[in-house]
């Protein structure tokens, strides 16, 4: 179990979207519904070793291309294709995986990264199976709100 | 030649962006996305530097970095490792593979162009073209000192010049400005508090936006310790308390290599005409010599072949004058360039003091100078 698990994904995602997109991002406790019925994309991550889980970030598509516009130095006219979007949004989810998976390490935690994935949708849910700690942290960026939803289990 | 820096990471998302921070310097940014590719890339294109990404597919980033450093052709090739695992392990590790640097994701982009001005030599698209050439070209100074007045007395001082000098007391606010927009010579006072100016120094070396700027000591005459401190660091001169401007302004000429034979060169009815100030003074006759060959060096290269020495204006000519007009009739000599001294009675007579000098021939004025060489009159040749 790990505590402050909650906090270390703050931490993580706050210090990714300040420095890469400089976004200034706030924990929304206003518990909106994750999901609206539009589409959305999310970026996962696994990691693996003395400790078992995977993050998910999703947010709406138009805040998704909005990120990948601003990360790439593009207007969001120029974000051509998902296939951008798909890389960008793997690759700021990465970065916060390898924030969180860097914090596990010095307490003496090791785990290797999976390599990132995107799923696609209007109507997805993330469901734990048993034994797993689970956490759901809903951030606000203007009026843009994303989600990350953490499953970890320690290692058997 | 441009430095070329090749990017080894499997993200299309982080070789963008590391394409689009080099983009305002004068490089070429290639790119694969696994180490395989990375090494085929390295042999073919000979890298000055690769960025590599630690997690990649097929080779990632150790592999690749191990074959590389077992390679004769590209071991030298430096390092920056990128990588999203900023663990205190995972950091000693990549220490002791041989990288020359490492970046944590997520990484500023400033960062990134600091870690590898570091290693190799950026310089910012058009900066050449931009370079200062003439000495009465507009150029900033970036002034480095806790004391108000010392701004004050330098910016009345060079008042009748086309420079600029900004003023900052702390060297964060110097830091930044050279970020924003470097400037063309930096002077640092040696006794800022806490050894502020030579910190500042280092930071400034190190900096890809000023590493190449001249940096000045500033300090009082009997400051002696700073002065051999400063020298021993690399600054670029000397300016001591109370300044002489005339002095720094000849300083600043030979840091920046700035253009000056326009203050005393001219070419009038097809000759050469070099006029010496009323004050001649060791700075003076520096300067004039400084620019002497190359200007009629050029004048021949251009056609002409005539030359007037014109020290009509000298108020007090005295050996270092008679030294000058030496070597300008020596250079004459060596280019088959004929000549006239315009002199004044003080010269005429200066010169007779010397053995060298004493059969020289006057003109009394621009007219009988220009006259004589434009007639078959047989002059000095």
């Amino acid at each position: 179990m790990i505590e402050d698990l909650d906090h270390l994904v703050e931490v993580a995602v706050k210090e990714v979207f300040g420095t890469m997109l400089n976004f200034h991002v706030v924990r929304d406790l206003s518990g909106a519904a994750p999901l609206n019925g539009e589409a959305h994309v999310a970026g996962s991550v696994g990691f693996t070793g003395r400790a078992i889980g995977v993050i998910y970030i999703y947010a709406a598509t138009t805040f998704a291309r909005q990120i990948t516009g601003v990360l790439l130095g593009l207007n969001e006219k120029e974000v051509a294709g998902d296939e951008m979007v798909n890389d960008a949004i793997g690759e700021i989810t990465n970065m916060v995986v390898g924030h969180l998976k860097s914090r596990l390490s010095d307490r003496g935690i090791p785990c290797v990264l999976t390599i990132p994935s995107i799923v696609r949708g209007t109507h997805f849910r993330i469901e734990s199976i048993s034994n797993t700690q689970r956490g759901l942290a809903l951030f606000r960026c203007q009026k843009n709100q994303f989600v990350v939803e953490t499953l970890i289990k320690p290692s058997t | 030649m441009r430095p070329k820096i090749l990017t080894v990471d499997d993200s299309k998302t982080i070789r963008l962006i590391i394409a689009r921070a080099f983009k305002p310097f004068d490089c070429e940014v290639l790119e694969a996305s696994n180490g395989t590719e990375g090494l085929f890339a390295a042999g073919k294109h000979r890298p000055d530097l690769i960025i590599l990404d630690y997690t990649m597919p097929i080779m990632d980033g150790p592999e690749m970095l191990s074959r590389l450093k077992c390679d004769p052709q590209l071991g030298h090739i430096p390092v920056v490792m990128l990588t999203a695992e900023a663990g205190r392990e995972n950091v000693v590790r990549l220490a002791r593979m041989g990288v020359q640097d490492y970046l944590i994701k997520p990484f500023k982009e400033d960062l990134l162009i600091d870690r590898v001005g570091r290693i190799i030599n950026l310089k910012a698209k058009g900066e050449v073209v931009a370079k200062i050439k003439r000495f009465d070209d507009p150029l900033t100074i970036l002034l480095v000192d806790d004391k108000p007045k010392i701004l004050e007395q330098i910016q009345f001082g060079l008042a009748e010049t086309n420079w600029k000098v900004h003023g900052c007391s702390q060297t964060g606010e110097a830091l930044a400005f050279c970020n924003e927009k470097p400037p063309q010579v930096i002077l640092v006072s040696l006794l800022l508090p806490e050894n502020e100016g030579f910190d500042l120094f280092q930071l400034l070396r190190s900096s890809v936006h000023a590493k190449d700027v001249p940096v000045f000591g500033l300090c009082v005459k009997t400051a002696t310790a700073e002065q051999e401190r400063a020298q021993q660091m690399g600054f670029a001169n000397m300016v001591t308390k109370p300044i002489d401007f005339d002095d720094l302004k000849s300083k600043i000429s030979r840091a920046l290599d700035l253009d000056t034979s326009y203050k005393y060169f001219e070419q009038r009815d097809g000759i050469v005409h070099l006029r010496c100030p009323a004050e001649i003074t060791p700075l003076v006759v520096r300067e004039i010599i400084k620019c002497l060959s190359k200007t009629i060096t050029e004048a021949v290269d251009a056609g002409l072949d005539k030359l007037v020495l014109d020290f009509s204006s000298v108020n007090a000519p005295d050996v270092d004058l008679i030294k000058l007009a030496m070597s300008a009739i020596q250079l004459c000599r060596e280019l088959s360039v004929k000549y006239q001294i315009i002199g004044s009675a003080a010269l005429r007579q200066e010169s007779k003091k010397y053995e060298e000098s004493s059969g020289w021939l006057f003109s009394d004025s621009w007219e009988e100078a220009s006259r004589l060489l434009n007639s078959q009159v047989p002059v000095n040749t």
